[in-house]
Order: C-alpha cells, then structure tokens, then sequence
C-alpha cells in the first residue's frame, strides 16, 4: 500500500493526495494506492509535478493499523505529524496555499 | 567588528532585489523547481521535513546587539518564536515561508546580515575562536583576517561551483578552541623565528562519512601571503577534486588519495605564480580592518573572581562562575558563556525573548558584542568582573544561566530526525534524555569536562566523531539505532572517535553512556584527570569491555 505525498510550494508543508483529488495536511485523508495502481500513481506524480505548486512528491509506503494510516518508515511518520521533542505542530495551509489536480 | 561600505551594501540588497524576483517567478510558475532549487539554496533557503529552513550568516560567529534583536524580530514575526544556532556558528528559522523570505533577507540586510553562500558548493561561513579578541591565550586577534577571508571568498567567481562545500576554521590562539583540523583549510596562528605572527596552514581535515584531521601543508604563511595561499589551495582543489562522485568530492579526500606531499607540490607551485601578484595583502588594508576590530575601552580595575568565598555563599552563582568564564586578557574582566543547553532543553535553541535579553546585556554590559560558539551557545566576550552578578541575575531570569559549559549537558546535538530531510534517527531526544540523566550540578562537577556530541545522521553535522563521547544515529529496519564513539577530540590534540560497539536503541543510551562514565570515575588517577586524558591514557579496552556489559 502507498499514499503520496509531497511538500506544498509556499508553505513547504507535507500534503497528502486525497481520494478528493486535493491535497490535504491530515496523512487519514490520504488516498491509498494498491500494488495494482502504481501506474496510475506515475501519472499523478507527473501531473503533480507539473503544476508547479508541489515539490518533493514520492511515494510513500503505508501500513493500517486499527483502521487508520501510518507510515512505514518513522521519517515519514514524523513528517507527518511534526518534531517530536517538544512536540511542534505540523506547519499549517493557509487558504492560498491549497492545491488539487 | 566589521561594518559594511558602500560596495558591501549595495552588493546585498542587490541579492535581495534579485533573489525577491526569483521566487516571484517561482510562484507565477516561470521557474520549475529545478531551476529554482539552486538558487533559493545560493541565498541559504533549504527545504527540510516540515517546512522551508533559512540558514542566516553570522561571520566568523560576530555580532552586535542590533542584529541579535532583528534575529529575534524574525523569528517572532516570520517563524514560530525561536531560532537554531548551530555548529558553523550561523542561526537558523525552522518555519519561514518562501513568500516571506526575500522580506526577511531585506530584513537582514538592514543590519548588515545575509544568508549568502551558507549553502551550494562554495567557501561558506569562516568561523573562528568564540573568545577571538578577548582570550587571554590569545597570540593574535583573528578577525580581521577572517574578515579579509569573507571579503575575498563572497562571491569568488572562481570558487562559486566547487567540486563540494568547502570550509575554513582559524584560532588566533594556541588552544584550538574553533576545530581547525576538522575543516577543508584550517589555519592557526604561529610565531617565527623572528617573533613575526603568521599562519600554520592545515589542508584536508574534515568529518561526515569519511572523517579525516587535517594535515598540515605549510608551516608558516605571513598575513600579506595568506589569500595567494589558499587561492592556491582553492585551485588545485578546484582543478583536480572529484566532481564524479559527491561522497568522494571534498578536498580530505583528494588529500587522502594523492598525498599530502603531492598536493603541497600542486600548492607550491601555483603559489609562485600568485605570489606578489594582485592577492598580496598591504599591511595598510590590513590595518584597516584591524581599525574595526581595536579592544573597546576597557575600564582599567585589579577585579577578581574569589571562588572560594562564592561557593561558601552561593553555590549556584559559583558554579556559573566557575563554568561559564573565560579568561580574558584584559585584567578585570572576563568573557561568559551563555549556554543554550538547558536540562531537558533542545541545544542550540534560544526564543526570541532569550534573544533579545542577551543583546540588551549585550549593549549593557559587553561593549555591544556577542558571539556564537561553534559549540552551540551565545558568549558576551568582554564583561566586567563586577558585573558578572547583575548578567547573571537576569539569565537566571530567563533560564540561560544553565552552568554546564565544558560539561557532560554541554552537548553538541544537530536537529537530527525531528526535522532535517536528510536525517536517519533523532538527536534532540538523546540529548534530553542524557542531559536529565546527568544534569544534576553535583554530578556534573563529579565528572568534570566531557564532550558528548550527537549526530542524526553519518553528514556529522553534531560533529559525533570529535566527541569524546559521540553518539550517531542510525536507521536498521525502521528502527533508530545509535553507535557509541570513544575518545574523539576537537582540540589542538586532535582526534576521531573509535567505534564502541554495535548500535544501540535509544533507550539504552542513558545507561551505556552511564557505563562509560563510571568506567572513567573508577580508573582516573586523580579528580583532575579528564575524562579525555584518561580514555588516551588507558585506551578503549576497559571502556568497550563497559559498554558491551549490559
């Protein structure tokens, strides 16, 4: 299972591509790709390379544990939910920063 | 210090001007991200886990109370209230968005600062000595060349696309307190015969994947010499250093494979072609840029600290006396560190309330300077003794009286995990952990002075290999693992760490780090053995056999 994943031009924040075609901080609104749409998942790197508005896309491994997403790898755990020590909020969307395909 | 001319400032709100237009056409989409990557990063803006990070200069780790307090206007105003200081004693901003950056850069320059060449394949910062021109060891004051070094090396159009980064260290004073063998060009000063003071250059030194204590390639450089020398480094480095491969490109490595006496020939011989030439440094400029470096007017007094007497009447003013002041060559006055390593704290971290009190104190009390240490803390270098009681007063205040420099809690610690792109395990929560295992005073003083420095990664950006005790993290299957080093060192005795053992996970470190501790307590000869002297007395058998108990 993959989600993708990207950092938002302006803001630098992580985002997350959602079954809505938007890009979203929240990593449960993540749509999950299947072993079977990794094609589907190039285009949509592409197309989201091409708007100019995200940088970094990639593909991200994922596992569900009790029903919700987690990352794989614990640097994509901690991207997703920010510093850990203190604990800092992720770096926020503000309106003008929101993006979809 | 150093104030800009004409040319300096036009030359910097130029880079703002330009690079305001940059990211304009970046968000109008005229600029893809490759295109424009390359030059966000010229004008120091990386993107890391979280968010955009801005790398701001502070030369050879030099500034005024004005630029302090700007500092933290930014980080109130743009950021989230706090800035990093870190081991190339430049500042930097976690949160800044990219819209907001060229308004920040202006900012900057409106106090003389940039974020120019802290990032890309160029000469970066020159840092230097924290106690330059205020330690009473000192043989010479090493700013003003390091200041010629800045102004020789800003926007080099030979130097601007090096094989790799590269960087220069220079101490003024025989205790190397900068880690000039552990820089691509380190430079200390030294006497002739003559009694003239010039400079001992050191070639290769550096650490990341492949760590190396540089070598040194020529004895003795006189001032008006010094720049045609390291063009000359510059150029063999530049001609033949490996662009093939990043982890190969650094000039340590080029050094390693071709011999140092190989790459003192290549100096030498294109240092007779620009020796005398156009780089010969006139005693008349160097004097002027003494000018702006001449000791503030010190007030003359016999003022002495009476330890004794403090410990008997206030232990924990003692303890900061004794920890945090540094001998200055002026008789009455001393030089403070202020530590950014509270117990529990991140290091490296001030907000910028704590900001703005330093530079207040500054101003009041350090003749307007301040300095960042290589080491991660603020220093006011030039105090009055009978005002030491009144700084400390108000950073007790603000909870930046921490007395640990030197040790054990004194850590070196790179963001690591929490929030770098290239990390592979955290750093920040080692060094909690072990500064609240080790931070009550009355262990620290057991121990005495111990270096622990903690990297996230093998890029050593916590400079783990020159700890006396280093700590690198790791990633095995998902998992963060952290590798012990033994017996690093980043003085005038330099050396690189040995590998304790297989990584540990970090919950164990606390306890190994403890093993090792008490191995040290029960072997050294008297209280004033070092931790340091007695791993190089002992070796590292009984310290491993310690760390391979469980």
């Amino acid at each position: 299972m993959q989600i993708l994943t990207a950092n938002e031009l302006l803001s630098g924040a992580s985002v997350y591509f959602g079954d809505d075609r938007h890009w979203h901080q929240d990593i449960q609104r993540a749509r999950i790709f299947s072993e079977t749409e990794a094609s589907e998942l190039d285009g949509l790197i592409a197309a989201a390379v091409a708007t100019k508005r995200l940088i970094s896309v990639a593909a991200e491994k994922v596992r569900i544990d009790k029903g919700r997403v987690v990352a794989q790898r614990l640097r994509e755990r901690i991207r997703a939910e920010g510093p850990t020590s203190p604990r800092h909020a992720v770096q926020p969307l503000r309106e003008s920063d929101h993006v979809s395909l | 210090m150093y104030r800009y001319d004409e040319f300096d400032l036009g030359f910097v709100s130029g880079r703002v001007d330009q690079f305001r237009d940059q990211v304009r056409r970046r968000i109008a989409g005229e600029l893809t991200e490759e295109q424009f990557r390359p030059l966000r990063l010229m004008n120091g803006l990386y993107l890391q886990l979280h968010a955009y990070m801005l790398r701001v200069c502070v030369p050879y780790g030099t500034m005024n109370a004005p630029q302090l307090r700007k500092l933290a206007h930014i980080a109130r105003k743009y950021d989230r209230g706090y800035g990093h200081f870190t081991t190339r004693q430049n500042i930097q901003f976690n949160w800044p968005r990219l819209q907001d950056v060229p308004d920040i850069l202006e900012e900057l320059s409106e106090v003389e600062m940039h974020a120019i060449q802290t990032s890309g394949n160029c000469i970066r910062n020159v840092t230097t000595d924290q106690f330059a021109g205020a330690a009473a060891d000192e043989i010479i004051d090493p700013r003003p060349v390091a200041e010629i070094i800045r102004q020789w090396s800003s926007l080099h159009p030979e130097f601007t696309f090096l094989p790799r980064k590269f960087k220069i260290a220079i101490t003024g004073a025989p205790e190397d307190r900068a880690a000039v063998r552990f820089h691509d060009i380190g430079l200390m000063a030294q006497e002739d015969e003559a009694g003239e003071v010039g400079w001992s250059v050191y070639v290769g030194g550096g650490m990341g994947r492949t760590p190396m204590i540089g070598q040194r390639i020529r004895n003795f450089v006189p001032h008006e010499d010094l720049l045609a020398y390291l063009e000359s480094v510059l150029r063999v480095y530049n001609r033949y250093g490996r662009r093939d491969n990043k982890y190969k490109a650094r000039i340590k490595i080029l050094v390693h494979e071709e011999g140092l006496a190989t790459i003192r020939e290549q100096v030498d011989s294109e240092f007779e072609k620009v020796r005398g030439g156009i780089l010969t440094l006139p005693e008349e400029e160097l004097s002027r840029i003494r000018a702006y470096f001449a000791p503030p007017q010190f007030v003359l007094s016999d003022d002495r600290f009476n330890l004794a007497d403090l410990k008997r009447n206030d232990a924990g003013f003692a303890r900061f006396v004794e920890y945090n002041s540094h001998p200055h060559r002026q008789a009455g006055y001393t030089s403070l560190t202020i530590s950014l390593k509270p117990i529990g704290g991140v290091p490296g971290d001030a907000t910028a309330e704590q900001m703005e009190v330093v530079a207040d104190l500054a101003e009041r009390f350090s003749f307007n300077e301040l300095r960042v240490s290589h080491e991660q803390n603020l220093v006011l270098p030039h105090v009055a003794i009978r005002d030491v009681r009144a700084v400390y007063d108000v950073l007790k205040e603000y909870a930046l009286a921490e007395a640990n420099v030197g040790l054990i809690t004194d850590m070196i610690t790179c963001p690591g995990l929490d929030y770098c792109a290239l990390a592979n395990a955290r750093s920040i929560p080692i060094a909690q952990d072990l500064a609240r295992r080790f931070g009550t005073p009355e262990r620290q003083a057991e121990i005495g002075p111990l270096k622990i420095n903690i990297s996230g990664c093998i890029n050593a950006c916590g400079h783990h290999h020159v700890g006396h005790i280093g700590v690198l993290g790791v990633e095995k299957k998902g998992t963060e693992l952290y590798q012990l080093t033994l017996g690093g060192d980043a003085s005038e005795s330099a050396a690189i760490g040995d590998i304790l053992g297989p990584g540990i996970v970090a919950e164990a470190v606390p306890d190994a780090v403890e093993r090792l501790v008490q191995t040290y307590l029960g072997l050294r000869e008297t209280k004033d053995e070092t931790f340091i002297a007695a791993v190089k007395r002992v070796g590292a058998v009984p310290f491993r056999e310690a760390y391979l108990a469980t």
